[in-house]
């Protein structure tokens, strides 16, 4: 019923299951919903959660840390 | 993107499922009103379900399931009677609260029709439409939105479509696909096809926002050339929780209505009220005029040189139920990721025994929804192209809704308003 997966993009439905939060950072509950998206090249989740009532996003972000230089 | 779990559960409409069981605490339209004027009884399929819906001979509205609780036949062919619908089969008859209140060739002194009720749902009739409610009791009331009950001049164009309903609200909340859909594509078809597009469709969205709100989610919109200030941004136009989207501009007022038929059948209607704030003199409409919208034509395309038909040409394409494992949202995007959300706190209230979002008990004249006036800041020709390019191009009923627009604006500029 549901339309065929897409094979192009398996490596990021997999990627998603994977790295999809899995607690609430406010209390720890699983999150009732993350729906992923992007930002440029950063992966941004947006996630409620039941348990508590919070709602925001959540970036994965490797080892290094970005840091931004505003035109100055 | 979501999980396959996470999509499969936000598609659901069946009964016992989560969302399923958030989609029965509301009422949706079922039929025409004219339809039971033409014959008193319906089959009719909803949320995955049939039903038998009947106008009795004083005007009350039942709906039971199909199914006679005798042996099976459809109710859908029943005889409309003074106490209820009577199955075609073996003549019992049930009533709108659903009782059995006659089994011909049974003793009438057992309490066996006490054993078979129906299971009624509830019916009412509402601007034009007949609307039912098949949940748990007690419903709750019929929300009376201001299009349904407004004064001014009606049509309503519908299609039944092959897609999920979700994906179709899910382009409620995407702002940006009209300057691109109905802006750059309908530009290309207009070139191959001989026409202009409206050019207030293609104005580029400089910000978008999402308000969530007691019926659903306010989309806003800033336009190139326009501010904060613009009715566009300051005042939006709703989401309406869970299946309508209130639209409008010019002296047009619309609710699209995208009902839930079944899990990959979604009927898609546009109930339009045709009332310029000023210089409308009302015209009587004795029924609510209803036509079909082309989806696609003799070739199997998608007919795209019309809004809806745009409209109708993605939703569709995305398939029965869209892949959302694999899909790929931008930051442009995150008003369906917040739809989404909505969607699925509303199982958790529903699963806690709570009313959840857009339902109303209290008893009411009128619900007004916020909307902007001014669309597009594109003053009265919004209310032109709504009729030369949108659907309302099918309608029967075009020529008097031109003439409507048309002199209201001709009594406000002669001062006879």
């Amino acid at each position: 019923m549901q339309a065929p997966p897409d094979r192009r993009f398996a490596a990021d439905a997999e990627a998603h299951r994977r790295d999809a939060p899995r607690h609430c950072p406010a209390c720890g509950a699983p999150p009732a919903i993350a729906t992923e998206f992007w930002e440029g090249t950063a992966r941004r989740f947006y996630c409620s959660c039941s348990a508590c009532g919070w709602t925001g996003e959540i970036t994965p972000t490797g080892d290094v840390a970005v840091g931004h230089e505003p035109e100055h | 993107m979501l999980t396959a779990e996470q999509n499969d559960e936000l598609t659901q409409v069946d009964a016992g499922t989560p969302m399923g069981e958030v989609l029965r605490r509301y009422w949706y339209p079922v039929a025409f009103t004219r339809e039971l004027a033409e014959f008193p009884v319906k089959r009719v399929e909803l949320l995955g379900e049939f039903f038998a819906l009947w106008r009795s001979p004083s005007g009350r509205y039942g709906i039971v399931p199909e199914a006679c609780p005798h042996r099976k036949a459809s109710l859908a062919y029943g005889v409309v009677e003074s106490n209820g619908l009577r199955c075609p089969y073996h003549g019992w008859v049930f009533d709108e609260a659903g009782a059995c209140v006659d089994q011909p060739a049974e003793r009438d002194d057992t309490r066996f029709g006490d054993r078979v009720s129906a299971q009624a749902g509830v019916a009412e009739e509402m601007g034009g439409l007949v609307w039912a409610y098949v949940g748990p009791a007690p419903a709750p009331r019929l929300p009376r939105f201001d299009t349904y009950v407004m004064e001014g001049f009606r049509d309503i164009g519908w299609a039944d479509l092959p897609c999920n309903y979700v994906q179709i609200m899910e382009n409620a909340v995407d702002p940006h696909h009209v300057e691109w859909l109905h802006g750059r594509y309908f530009q290309f078809i207009g070139r191959h096809e001989g026409f202009t597009s409206p050019a207030s469709f293609a104005k580029k969205h400089q910000k978008v926002g999402f308000t969530p709100f007691e019926w659903g989610i306010i989309k806003r919109r800033v336009l190139e050339g326009a501010s904060e200030e613009n009715d566009d941004w300051k005042v939006g136009h709703p989401l309406v929780f869970p299946y309508n989207m209130r639209v409008g501009g010019g002296g047009v007022h619309q609710m699209q209505i995208r009902v839930p038929i079944n899990r990959t059948t979604t009927r898609f209607m546009l109930y339009t009220v045709h009332r310029p704030d000023e210089g409308y003199e009302h015209v009587e409409q004795p029924v609510v005029p209803d036509y079909r919208i082309p989806v696609v034509d003799a070739d199997g395309r998608h007919v795209v040189n019309y809004v809806e038909g745009q409209d109708i040409m993605a939703w569709v394409t995305q398939g029965a139920i869209t892949d959302r494992t694999t899909e790929h949202l931008g930051r442009s995007d995150i008003g369906v990721a917040m739809l989404r959300k909505m969607f699925r706190e509303q199982m958790d209230r529903v699963a806690r025994g709570e009313d959840p979002l857009g339902t109303i008990r209290e008893e009411h004249e009128r619900i007004d929804l916020p909307c902007e006036k001014d669309k597009f800041h594109a003053g009265a020709q919004f209310a032109l192209d709504f009729c030369d390019m949108g659907s309302t191009r099918f309608s029967p009923m075009l020529d008097a809704i031109k003439k409507i627009h048309v002199s209201a604006a001709e009594r406000v500029a002669s001062g006879s308003s």
